[in-house]
C-alpha cells in the first residue's frame, strides 16, 4: 500500500467523520421535530430532508455547485471573505453531510418515534420542563437509534461518489476520497491502484454497517 | 441559473447516454454507432441529421473523454466508429480496431479559457502563474487526452511543477470547461473548439499548433461493432468536403496537416 | 383533608364523559368497569387530556377552566401520576427514578418516604428486575418525592398479585393519613375502595350514575 493510497484512505475516514459530525445537531433537531411537532409545511420538510436520498448524486452535486461556487448564492458569501469552498476538502465533508444526512434523520426519528410519549407525559407530570424532558428522557432513550443512524450516515459518506466528484473534484491530496479515487484510477486505466482501494472501502463500509445494524437492533 | 440547467441536462445525457454495446438486433443496417471525443459533441451533432438524409443510416452518439471511451470498447463495447482525441487512446485499443481503417481524422489546438465576469487575455500561459489566479481546470493528465496535451505543453515552457498545485483534474475536456463557467476554476487548458460552445466561458489565449503539442484526432473502425460497413461509410463521410467544411467552421483543422 | 372540584365534559370521538364531583375528602375513589372513562377523568386532572368544557380545582388551586381560559400546563399543575402501565423511566435505576422529579417546595423527606413504601433494598436497583409490587411502590415514591398537591392512581393493585396487595394498601393509608396527600383512585377492587377512600364516585359509561361515601355506592356483593 503506497503512501498515496494511505493518505486516500486517512483522508476518505476523517472527512467522513467531520461530515458525521456536522450532520449530527441538525439532524437530530430535525428528526425530533418530525417526529414530535406537527406545523406549517410539514411535509415540505420532509421532502426536501428525503430529497438527496431520491434524486441522482450527481444532481445533488450541481446544486452543490451552484449554490457554493464563487457566483452562487453561499459562495458568493464565502468569497467575500476569502474562504473557497468549491475544490476544497470543505467541499468533501459538505457533500458527504448532504448526502448522508438524510439517512441519519431517518433513523433518527424512528427511534423518537419509538420513545412512547407517555415516558415524556410522566416526566411532565414529575415537573419537568420541555429541555429537561429532551435530555433527560426522549434523548437518553433513543440513543441507540440515533448512534444507528449516525453510522448510516457515516458510512453512506464514506462511499459517497456523484456529489463529491462534482463540487469537489478528484484533487490528488486534496480531495480524492476512497470512492472518487477508484472512478479516476479506473478511467485512468490504473487497477491495480482501483483494486486496493476497492478492497478498503469494501472492507470499512462491511464494519460500519454492521455496527449500525447491531446497535438498532440492540434499541 | 441557466448555466445550472445546462449542467443537469449535460448531466443526464451522460447519465442516458446510450452505452455503445446497447444496441437492439434488427437495427443493424439503419444504425451506426459513434463512440466519439467529447470535444466533437456539437459538430457530430451538427451533421447527424444530414448523414441520415443522405445514407438512411441514424447515428448513434456515445460521446465521452477517450480514455473512458477506450476502456468501454477494451471491454468489448460495440460501436462502430472511434474517434479519439489522441494516439495514445487509439493504440491503447489497437487490438479491437480494424487497423486498416484507421485515418488522422482532425487536428485541434489548446487554448486557456476563463470566466466570463472574469475576462482577461492572456500574453502568454505564464500568465497562469498569476496569483490571482488560483484554480486550473484540466482534464486529468494521467489520461485524459485534453490532460495529456496540457502536461506537455506547460512541461514543454517549464512551468509545469510551478502550477501544479493549483490544478483541478476533471474527467473529461468539457467537465474542465464547466469548472471555468461556473466560476470554481480561474482558468482552465481546453480545446480551442470548446471554447465557443460555452456560454459563460471567454478564451484568454490561443495555443496555436506552431507553439503547442500535436493535436491529432484518429478515427478507425471498431471490429466488435455490429455495422462495420456503416462505419465505413461514415468515416468517409467524414473525410468528405462536407463535413471538412462543418469541422472548419467549429475551429477544428481538418484535414489534419502533414506532420513536419 | 382536600377540596375536590372536578366538574367537567371530557369528548375524544364517539366517547363522551361527563365528570362531575364536588367534595370534601381525604381519599376519592373512581370506580368503574373498563372502558367507563375512569381513567380518563384521572388523565384530565394531570392534565394529560383537555376536557372541552368545566373547570378542575384541587385544594383551591384553579388547574383548569374554560370559562376563564385557564389551562395549567402538565409540569406546572404540581399532580402526582401513576399511570396503570407505571412506566418507570428504564433508562435510570430506582433511585434515579425516585428522585427525578425535583421541584422546589413542600416535599415529603427521601428516607420518610423509603421507609413508608419499603425501598430500601431496592434503591439500587435496575427497574427491570423489580417485581410488580416493587414497580407500583417505586412509581409511588417517584411521583410522592415531587411534592404533588394530590396524587394520582390508576389501578394501583392491578399489577401486584394477591398477597402482597396488603401493602399496597398499607402504603396508601400511609400516604393518606401519615403524609396528608389526597389521592384520587381509579379502581375496580372494592375491598381498595372500602379502606381506603372515603368518597367513592360509580362512573358507568361515561356518566357518574353514584356519588358518596363508598359503603353507599358499592355495587351489592
Amino acid at each position: 500500500m503506497t503512501a498515496e493510497i494511505r493518505d486516500i484512505a486517512i483522508f476518505t475516514t476523517v472527512a467522513a467523520l467531520a461530515a458525521t459530525a456536522v450532520m449530527l445537531v441538525p439532524g437530530v433537531a430535525i428528526a425530533w421535530l418530525l417526529a414530535r411537532r406537527r406545523f406549517p409545511g410539514k411535509a415540505i420538510v420532509e421532502t426536501v430532508v428525503s430529497l438527496p436520498l431520491v434524486m441522482p448524486p450527481v444532481a445533488t452535486g450541481l446544486m452543490l455547485l451552484w449554490l457554493f461556487s464563487r457566483r452562487g448564492p453561499l459562495g458568493a458569501l464565502f468569497d467575500r471573505i476569502g474562504i473557497e469552498i468549491v475544490f476544497t476538502p470543505a467541499a468533501v465533508v459538505i457533500a458527504m453531510s448532504v448526502m448522508g444526512l438524510p439517512l441519519l434523520i431517518r433513523t433518527a426519528r424512528a427511534g423518537f418515534e419509538q420513545v412512547t410519549r407517555r415516558y415524556e407525559q410522566i416526566a411532565e407530570t414529575l415537573g419537568a420542563g420541555p429541555w429537561r424532558v429532551f435530555s433527560t428522557v426522549t434523548l437518553p432513550l433513543a440513543t441507540r437509534n440515533i448512534l444507528a443512524g449516525a453510522m448510516l450516515g457515516f458510512s453512506r459518506a464514506l462511499g459517497e461518489f456523484g456529489a463529491t466528484i462534482v463540487v469537489a473534484g478528484s484533487i490528488p491530496g486534496r480531495t480524492r476520497t476512497l470512492a472518487v479515487g477508484i472512478y479516476s484510477f479506473t478511467e485512468t486505466g490504473q487497477d491495480r491502484q482501483a483494486a486496493i482501494l476497492l478492497v478498503i472501502s469494501v472492507s470499512i463500509a462491511f464494519v460500519a454497517v454492521l455496527a449500525s445494524n447491531r446497535m438498532a437492533r440492540e434499541a | 441559473m441557466t448555466l445550472l440547467l445546462r449542467w443537469l441536462v449535460l448531466a443526464a445525457c451522460l447519465a442516458l447516454a446510450p452505452r455503445a454495446d446497447a444496441q437492439g438486433r434488427g437495427a443493424s443496417n439503419r444504425q451506426v454507432v459513434v463512440s466519439a471525443a467529447v470535444s466533437l459533441t456539437e459538430v457530430l451533432q451538427q451533421l447527424a441529421p444530414a448523414y441520415q438524409a443522405k445514407t438512411g443510416d441514424r447515428l448513434v452518439l456515445n460521446l465521452g473523454a477517450s480514455n473512458t471511451l477506450a476502456r468501454q470498447i477494451s471491454f468489448g463495447a460495440g460501436a462502430d466508429l472511434f474517434i479519439s482525441a489522441d494516439e495514445a487512446q487509439m493504440n491503447a485499443v489497437a487490438a479491437y480496431i480494424d487497423p486498416a481503417t484507421r485515418v488522422d481524422l482532425l487536428a485541434n489546438q489548446l487554448a486557456i479559457a476563463v470566466p466570463d465576469d472574469r475576462p482577461r487575455t492572456m500574453m502568454s500561459a505564464r500568465d497562469l502563474l498569476d496569483p490571482a489566479i488560483r484554480r486550473i481546470a484540466i482534464g486529468d493528465p494521467a489520461a485524459v487526452p485534453a490532460g495529456v496535451y496540457a502536461r506537455q505543453y506547460l512541461q514543454t515552457i517549464g512551468i509545469w511543477s510551478d502550477v501544479a498545485s493549483k490544478l483541478v483534474p476533471a474527467g473529461s475536456v468539457r467537465l474542465a470547461l464547466m469548472a471555468v463557467e461556473s466560476g470554481a476554476a480561474d482558468a482552465g487548458i481546453v480545446y480551442h473548439t470548446d471554447v465557443a460552445t460555452a456560454a459563460h466561458a471567454r478564451e484568454a489565449l490561443l495555443i496555436p499548433s506552431t507553439n503547442g503539442p500535436r493535436i491529432v484526432y484518429p478515427a478507425a473502425v471498431v471490429r466488435a461493432g455490429k455495422n462495420p460497413e456503416g462505419g465505413r461509410r461514415l468515416l468517409a463521410f467524414l473525410g468528405s468536403p462536407d463535413a471538412i467544411a462543418v469541422f472548419t467552421r467549429a475551429g477544428f483543422i481538418a484535414p489534419v496537416p502533414v506532420r513536419n | 383533608m382536600a377540596a375536590f372540584d372536578l366538574d367537567f365534559t371530557l369528548q375524544q370521538g364517539e366517547f363522551r364523559l361527563a365528570f362531575s364531583v364536588n367534595v370534601e375528602a381525604r381519599a376519592l375513589a373512581l370506580f368503574g368497569a373498563s372502558g367507563s372513562g375512569k381513567t380518563s377523568a384521572l388523565e384530565a386532572v394531570a392534565g394529560l387530556r383537555t376536557p372541552q368544557r368545566g373547570r378542575i380545582a384541587v385544594n383551591g388551586r384553579l388547574l383548569f377552566d374554560s370559562d376563564r381560559r385557564v389551562n395549567t400546563s402538565v409540569r406546572s399543575r404540581r399532580t402526582g401520576y401513576v399511570p396503570q402501565d407505571i412506566l418507570l423511566f428504564p433508562h435510570l435505576n430506582v433511585r434515579e427514578n425516585v428522585v427525578y422529579g425535583l421541584r422546589e417546595g413542600n416535599r415529603p423527606d427521601l428516607r420518610v418516604l423509603v421507609e413508608l413504601l419499603e425501598l430500601a433494598t431496592l434503591m439500587d436497583r435496575r427497574v427491570a428486575s423489580l417485581s410488580g409490587g416493587e414497580r407500583q411502590r417505586v412509581a409511588m415514591a417517584r411521583a410522592l418525592y415531587s411534592g404533588p398537591d394530590v396524587l394520582l392512581l390508576d389501578e394501583p393493585l392491578a399489577a401486584v398479585d394477591l398477597p402482597r396487595r396488603r401493602r399496597i394498601v398499607d402504603a396508601l393509608l400511609g400516604i393518606r393519613d401519615e403524609l396528608s396527600v389526597p389521592l384520587i383512585y381509579v379502581t375496580h377492587l372494592p375491598e381498595e375502595a372500602l379502606t381506603v377512600a372515603d368518597w367513592a364516585v360509580l362512573i358507568d359509561n361515561g356518566r357518574i350514575v353514584a356519588s358518596g361515601p363508598p359503603r353507599d355506592v358499592m355495587p351489592a356483593d
